[in-house]
């Protein structure tokens, strides 16, 4: 019944509103779309955001030459259309993209391999932003490096747009292999057992302790690459994700019709990944996945999940 | 004799473990606490907490908790795993104790505005309308000091860290409904959230409770804070031993 205090502003409250959004999408799917029509039926079948995009990965990928951050108009026409939170990709290291979708008032910034990266050298300072970031990681020496830069939120590199999910499994059992290699440290030599642990997957020895301590990462952890059917998102919640980006398996080759059976079935495996009656029911209403491409057959500069470090 | 107590909180989508977390932490404090002088020792509950997917997991509560996330999503999946009509009828009918933060207060209101285009479906037993979104994108998403009057009596303790992402707000209080169930009282106002200074500043609504039903549109699962958890479970403790009714302005 009373008033308050004005806000603060300070680091902690920062990280704390970031990494809170990241939070509420938790159990979620989170869907590329490539117009306003699309972000519609993302919408309407259950997606917690959308990722704005000009081309799907698996597009991107076919078509070649350099992938950037999308046209700003086609962003707005999808933030105008949908309620829900609106992501879009920056190139790693793009600096002044970020500054343009962060002035844009999007959710949330996927800095990301998918697009050519833009630096070589580093990815984007991220704490100095407003705007809360998701980086992908293959290990858990990149997670940890990306959240030191401030990311709020990680996901598994996978491979985008293959359709593959080979490369996503991977990368979560890799990460969770290392978490419980921390553990493991921590227990038996203390501090100084994780700092060298630290030095030798390359992170910060504090966020490394957290994360033993913790027994997971500080973050939110996504799937994200290669994630085509329902069986392919509940697979990986059932690993330890709290939630699946899904690039091209619903709208690539698909009719409305189509992509909105699939991202139904997605978000209903997704929130239901142990049942598996429900797992049925999405899997028959999923219908044909993308046809992709295996990940087996590829050359490494074909890889994207190779890009950032 | 001691009473078992299960509270679940919805899990959908959304900050699901954070209040399960916070719940365990208000039980311990809770059966830590002197007892009042009136009472016995086996009156002290045994609490439950657990996640709520099916209509099978909401019959064995109590009480419930509708948590943060997006409440487009929760709705849909809400819809399609067969839960909108047991939840109603758990709030609405059974009168029992729930309690929404963000999207969870979403889903309470009886009307919302700044919804999705065709608008969005709704639990309700919050005679208010409540507005989506109301500070804009994540950009204005922020944290804020609450004094929340039904928290502390002595009035020293700090105020409530408050976090506020792409947060509703009570636009309307006991706004006029079609709803045929009775019996739960106006809304109260519990918490308001003011922008700026004196009487220019812009003044929000940000917790409210009517009978068996209390949301806020901040997220309490996002701090350490226990403090409101431990208010609300004692309250559900009260409602279980008088048999389902929250007794007004306890």
């Amino acid at each position: 019944m009373s008033a308050n205090g004005s806000s603060q502003a300070n680091g902690a409250n920062d990280f704390t509103v970031k990494a809170g959004l990241a939070q509420m999408l938790k159990g979620g799917v989170i869907m590329d779309v490539t117009t306003a029509a699309e972000a519609r039926i993302a919408e309407e079948a259950g997606a917690v955001a959308v990722m704005a995009l000009e081309r799907i990965p698996s597009d991107i990928r076919k078509m070649g030459g350099v992938a950037r951050m999308s046209n700003p108009k086609m962003i707005k026409e999808i933030q105008e259309a949908v309620s829900i939170p609106v992501m879009a990709k920056a190139r790693i290291g793009h600096i002044v993209e970020c500054q343009i979708l962060e002035a844009m008032g999007i959710d949330f910034i996927d800095e990301s391999e998918v697009l050519t990266p833009a630096d070589d050298q580093f990815h984007v300072e991220k704490s100095p932003f407003k705007i809360p970031f998701v980086c992908g990681c293959r290990n858990l020496g990149e997670a940890l490096r990306r959240i030191k830069e401030g990311a709020a939120m990680i996901r598994t590199k996978g491979e985008a747009g293959t359709g593959d999910i080979v490369e996503a499994v991977k990368h979560i059992r890799t990460v969770n292999a290392e978490i419980a290699r921390a553990k493991a440290a921590l227990a038996a030599g203390g501090d100084l057992a994780l700092r060298a642990l630290a030095r030798e997957i390359g992170c910060d020895a504090d966020l490394l302790k957290q994360t033993a301590e913790l027994g997971r990462l500080p973050v939110v952890n996504f799937a994200a690459g290669g994630v085509a059917t329902p069986a392919d998102a509940a697979l990986m919640m059932q690993l330890g994700c709290d939630g699946v980006f899904v690039g091209s398996g619903i709208f690539k080759d698909a009719t409305p019709e189509e992509a909105t059976k699939r991202a139904r079935a997605i978000v209903k495996a997704t929130a239901s990944y142990t049942d598996a009656a429900a797992l049925i029911e999405a899997s028959i209403e999923h219908g044909t996945a993308m046809k992709g491409i295996s990940n087996a057959g590829m050359k490494p500069e074909e890889r994207m999940a190779g890009r950032g470090w | 004799m001691a009473k078992h107590i299960t509270v679940g909180v919805l899990a959908l989508q959304g900050g699901v473990v954070e209040h399960l977390n916070l719940l365990r932490k208000a039980a311990a404090h809770i059966l830590s606490s002197p007892p009042p002088p009136e009472s016995k020792a086996e009156d002290l509950p045994e609490f439950t907490f657990t996640e709520v997917r099916t209509p099978q997991q909401l019959a064995q509560c109590d009480a419930l908790i509708i948590p943060g996330g997006e409440s487009t999503t929760m709705a849909i999946v809400a819809q399609r795993l067969g839960l909108l009509e047991p939840l109603r009828e758990f709030v609405k009918v059974q009168h029992k104790p729930v309690w929404g933060t963000c999207a969870g207060l979403v889903m309470l209101a009886e009307q919302v505005s700044a919804t999705k285009q065709g608008g969005q479906e709704l639990v309700g037993g919050l005679d208010v309308r409540v507005l989506r979104n109301k500070f804009g994108t994540q950009l204005q998403s922020f944290v804020a000091g609450l004094e929340l009057g039904f928290l502390e009596k002595g009035g020293e303790a700090e105020p409530f860290r408050a976090v506020f992402i792409r947060a509703p707000v009570v636009e309307e209080v006991n706004i006029a409904t079609q709803r045929e169930e009775k019996g739960n009282g106006p809304v109260e106002v519990l918490g308001v959230y003011q922008q700026g200074q004196g009487k220019e500043g812009n003044k929000d609504i940000v917790a409210v409770r009517q009978g068996n039903v209390f949301g806020t549109s901040f997220h309490p699962e996002l701090t350490d804070d226990a403090r409101i958890h431990v208010w609300w479970l004692r309250q559900v403790v009260d409602a279980v031993r008088h048999g389902g009714l929250v007794i007004n302005g306890a």
